[in-house]
């Protein structure tokens, strides 16, 4: 009884500027081709279950070049697996917030022929939960779409051989922090999810592959689909993923699969460069040079390159000839120039000075911290330095959480 | 004469005394009336011993040695003022007539002889009223039903238990005009002393009343505000201590709209001691015919009842007409197990389902589905239960059912249902007491001597029949005794009578009491009643105390019901019931996961309130997830689209 995980579509994604020939948002069309693939992907493995944890579009009201995107890519998977049933959870991209808004998903239940014994291929759960028994594939499926966590009694189906729960929504301390205990009403506490009789817990919302227990996982979206793509690649290299994929489960062995999915197109975060001190002459080199290790070149990538310490005088007199030719050639360039900190006067009314940099107050203590005696103290401050420098490159782009959608 | 003679037996022909009645004459000032007790003492012994007989007085008679009027006419010269200066005042006399109580010995059973006539003391009232074999001694079982009070002497009556509460007779009838509070004041009182005097060996006894109209019985855990000297001195008397009562529990269904109780008890100082009173299919079901009307339900509906009560109703059931297995134990169940149940019949276009016809199913799907609608607030879609504690009740406890805000249906369900609780649980000998009294008040409504044969009516009459073996006592008030089934009347071993319209004491019933007594009957005082009782001769004139319970008018006064609450108020109030700490913000917060759908709330309160979890409001807010139910995918042969009507936004 293998099962197959997807979830996050976002189908429907518009990002940046540029168009395809036909006028398509680029991104819009990368992510239907994420898709596209992850169909061909799933037509190969062949699975006996498809559930889907939400957000299968971007927004409520999706475009007709959405829809149709959709509705065909799903007719692949139902014609070409025509014993196997899809399930999907609505997320909270799909569910209309007002009530004279259906959701769209309900169109791909009732828009293809009922199979032989009189049910639909794809099942949905959008404005209540569902618990679909499939008596032939010995499993239930409790479908849960995006409620306010604690409103449906997640407890398994007694009389079942496989237990299966499909919820989209945020499981309390697996998202990157965001936020304090304002967000914990909305969250699902881990317990919930983790509690005996469940054979597999697909969940859907967060945009990176985690693991919240052995049998509870977030599958992840097909591409980077939510507002700040570069936390979302920073989460995904703290957690130690490589891009995205699909989860495909076996329910009777409990053995696991991540299939990775190739991306439509890189995703570049390139390493920052420090210009405290550099001229404008030598930060164009280095933007040059930082564009010009990019293996495989930065034709149509998605580049951003963070240009640390820099004030804004030698900022406006970077080479921006040089920065349109990069930004023409990728799909989009990113030039994160920040400025060093600011000259404040101290409260106490002395001379005006410099505010020491947390890199000095780092290494001041360090510097000064009682040590035992086999601990090399110049180690101790080059390694208490590199961790500094590596927080303060994430800093930007933990403002705002990377995978949720 | 001696002075404590008061007059003197006088016998004529044409008023011959009798072993029933006899007529004697007093002085003019005698302290003498109707009602009056009397001795007779005789000085001819009969076989060796001076008998002595006691009556009550029951007409009285004056009339002087005039002719005719015009005589008087004649003599006042036609001035009625000038009598006053009569040279000779006429003869006039004081001629009384009274019913013999009791003769002293018993045998040979003669005329009333002869003899001096006195007040009777207090221990002629005990002999005269044969109080003295249950009042006094080992077997004392005397219950205070009032003083008698009469020419200067006061004397405790007592009923006797065995003929109050059974086993010997039991039930009690008590008839008067309304709004003297002469009914529920007596029940009040007869209820206080019953508890203090009925003896231990007796066993435990508890009562239950039933409130069928305004406050009447919401406060009588609360002491009176007022209460005389005059009464505190007969509670004194009497041996009752003038206090409420010591353990009332209240009982109230649900308003119609689900957030309050449907009583006038809702001040927040009270609201806490009343329990709701909720009941579900299972309950509701073993009492449908209650509330099915005859005409609705032929012996095809009935026989359908009757199956879905042995065979669905709170088990498996499963066929195949039906998309998977039922468990039918609510009104919700049973309405998804009929909807699925005709949509599998008219799917396989079959009219017939094992022997019932599609007609009749409707029929009686209809009928059943208006219980919850009919009777809302008592009988819950969810099957929430709230009842009275059967198995446990307390002994000298009152369990006040409040059923005044509730439909005639309603009030008859609740009536029928608690009865046989109640009938069930005693003749198990299992209802935590030996013995109950249940009060009805209005019983011409509920057991009416004419009218249709209603299955309260033959349920009251059963109790009245038969009742007395079980120790279940049925203590009815009636505003027209004559309106009452004479079953009920007939049955009930005592009676007490308030003040009485004429036009009632005009009736048959009261034939037999003399015109001087329906006199004073139609013009009692509040506190006073004539009693009969199995040990009485005759009928006796007692007072009986105000109850040292708040009245429901006042009580309403100084606790008036509470405004009707919001929903978040409602549920609010009633968790911290439970919980004190509990806050509005709190219960919102839960709130927001039901969204708009209130019944799901107040489903989820009034589990809350039954189970009474350590953890309130995570208990509350676990009610208010939503439970799927399981749907089999591919069960059924194919179909064009997945219902697609049922979901059009459109509709």
């Amino acid at each position: 009884m293998r099962l197959l995980h997807l979830s996050d579509l976002h189908l429907g994604f518009r990002q940046y500027q540029r168009q395809t020939p036909l006028g398509i948002n680029q991104r819009e069309a990368d992510v239907a081709q994420a898709f596209a693939r992850a169909v061909d992907r799933i037509l190969e493995l062949a699975p006996d279950l498809i559930v889907i944890g939400g957000d299968v579009f971007h927004t409520v009201r999706p475009t007709n070049t959405a829809i149709l995107h959709a509705f065909r890519q799903f007719g692949r998977l139902v014609h070409g697996l025509p014993e196997t049933p899809i399930v999907i959870a609505a997320g909270n991209h799909d569910m209309p917030r007002s009530t004279e808004s259906a959701c769209i998903l309900r169109l791909f239940e009732q828009g293809f022929a009922p199979r032989a014994d009189g049910a639909s291929p794809i099942l949905v759960a959008d404005r209540a939960p569902r618990r679909l028994q499939f008596p032939r594939l010995g499993v239930s499926v409790l479908a849960v779409p995006d409620l306010p966590p604690g409103s449906v009694e997640l407890t398994p189906d007694p009389e079942a051989r496989y237990n299966v729960l499909v919820l989209h929504g945020e499981v309390q301390g697996v998202l990157p922090a965001a936020g304090g205990d304002d967000r914990a009403a909305a969250q699902i506490p881990v317990a919930e999810v983790t509690r005996a009789g469940w054979d597999y817990v697909a969940l859907g919302h967060y945009h990176v592959t985690t693991r919240v227990a052995d049998h509870v996982w977030y599958a992840g979206s097909l591409d980077y689909t939510s507002t700040n793509p570069w936390g979302e690649l920073r989460e995904e290299r703290v957690a130690g993923r490589a891009g995205k994929g699909m989860i495909e489960r076996d329910l009777r062995t409990g053995v696991q699969v991540v299939h990775p999915l190739a991306p439509t197109r890189p995703l570049l975060d390139l390493p920052a460069v420090d210009g405290s001190g550099r001229t404008a002459g030598e930060l164009d080199a280095a933007i040059a040079s930082a564009v010009a290790a990019v293996p495989g070149g930065i034709d149509g990538a998605i580049l951003r390159l963070v240009l640390r310490d820099v004030p804004r005088h030698v900022a406006r007199e970077l080479d921006h000839a040089a920065l349109r030719e990069v930004q023409r050639r990728a799909l989009h360039f990113h030039l994160d120039v920040r400025r060093p900190e600011s000259v404040r006067r101290e409260a106490t009314g002395g001379a005006p000075g410099r505010r020491p940099t947390l890199t000095d107050a780092l290494r001041e203590a360090l510097a000064a911290r009682a040590l035992p005696a086999d601990v090399p103290r110049e180690a101790l401050v080059a390694l208490g330095l590199r961790y500094l420098e590596d927080a303060e490159r994430d800093e930007g782009d933990r403002l705002v959480p990377g995978g949720e959608g | 004469m001696t002075a404590s003679v008061l007059g003197r037996v006088v016998a004529t022909e044409r008023r011959p005394n009798t072993p029933h009645e006899f007529h004697f004459w007093t002085a003019l000032d005698a302290p003498v009336g109707v009602g009056t007790i009397v001795r007779v003492e005789s000085t001819r012994p009969v076989n060796g011993v001076l008998p002595s007989v006691y009556g009550v007085v029951t007409e009285g008679f004056g009339y002087t040695d005039l002719q005719t009027p015009l005589h008087d006419v004649l003599g006042a010269d036609g001035v009625p003022g000038s009598s006053a200066s009569a040279p000779t005042e006429r003869t006039e006399i004081r001629l009384y007539t009274a019913a013999v109580l009791r003769q002293v010995p018993e045998e040979p059973l003669q005329p009333v002889p002869i003899g001096t006539v006195h007040l009777a003391t207090e221990a002629d009232v005990q002999a005269a009223l044969r109080m003295d074999t249950y009042v006094q001694g080992s077997d004392a079982r005397g219950i205070p039903v009032g003083a008698y009070r009469s020419g200067g002497t006061d004397a405790a009556v007592h009923l006797d238990a065995d003929f109050l509460l059974g086993p010997e007779a039991a039930h009690l009838a008590i008839s008067g005009v309304s709004g003297l509070a002469t009914k529920t004041s007596a029940v009040q009182w007869l209820l206080a002393s019953i508890f203090t005097h009925l003896p231990a060996r007796k066993g435990k006894v508890a009562a239950v009343c039933f409130n069928v109209k305004g406050p009447d019985l919401c406060f009588i855990d609360r002491p009176a505000t007022r209460l005389d000297p005059a009464d505190r001195a007969l509670y004194d008397a009497l041996g009752v201590p003038a206090e409420p009562f010591a353990q009332v529990r209240y009982f109230a269904p649900w308003h119609a709209r689900g957030t309050h109780l449907a009583t006038l008890r809702t001040h927040d100082a009270l609201a806490d001691s009343v329990t709701p009173l909720t009941w579900g299919l299972r309950e509701t079901l073993q009492y449908a015919e209650v509330l099915l009307s005859r005409e609705d339900i032929d012996a095809k509906a009935d026989a359908l009842i009757d199956f879905i009560k042995e065979r669905v109703v709170d088990q498996r059931f499963e066929d195949k007409l039906l998309e998977g297995a039922h468990e039918v134990r609510a009104f919700a169940d049973l309405e998804r197990w009929f909807r699925e149940l005709l949509q599998g019949m008219e799917a396989a276009n079959q009219e017939q389902w094992r022997t019932h016809h599609i007609a009749t199913i409707r029929k009686v799907r209809n009928r059943l589905g208006n219980i919850s609608t009919r009777c809302k607030g008592l009988v819950t879609d969810d099957g929430t239960v709230s009842d009275l504690p059967f198995g446990a009740f307390e002994d000298r406890a009152v369990y006040v059912v409040d059923v005044a805000q509730l439909e005639e249906d309603a009030q008859d369900l609740v009536f029928a249902r608690i009865i046989s609780q109640l009938r069930e649980h005693l003749e198990k000998r299992a209802l935590g007491v030996e013995q109950v009294v249940v009060f009805v008040d209005e019983l011409n409504k509920y057991a009416p001597s004419d009218g249709a044969d209603t299955y309260v009516r033959q349920m009251l009459l059963d109790i009245a029949e038969r009742g007395r073996y079980l120790g279940l006592v049925l203590f009815g008030a009636q505003q027209f005794r004559s309106q009452v089934h004479r079953r009920v009347v007939g049955n009930s071993g005592t009676q007490l009578f308030g003040r009485m319209d004429a036009d009632e004491l005009a009736t048959p019933g009261y034939q037999t009491l003399a015109p001087a007594t329906k006199a004073r009957l139609a013009t009692l005082e509040k506190g006073q009643l004539m009693v009969r009782h199995p040990h009485f001769g005759q009928p006796i004139f007692v007072r009986f105390p105000r109850p040292a319970v708040l009245t429901g008018r006042e009580g309403v006064e100084q606790f008036p019901p509470a405004e009707v609450p919001t929903l978040e108020m409602a549920v609010t109030k009633t968790l911290r019931r439970l919980d004190a700490s509990i806050t509005v913000g709190q219960v919102q917060d839960i709130l927001a996961l039901a969204g708009d759908d209130e019944e799901a709330i107040l489903r989820a309160r009034n589990v809350t309130l039954l189970k009474r979890p350590d953890n309130v409001l995570a208990f509350f807010s676990k009610q208010l997830r939503k439970r799927v139910a399981p749907e089999v995918v591919g069960g059924r042969g194919p179909a064009p689209l997945r219902a697609p009507a049922t979901d059009d936004e459109y509709g």
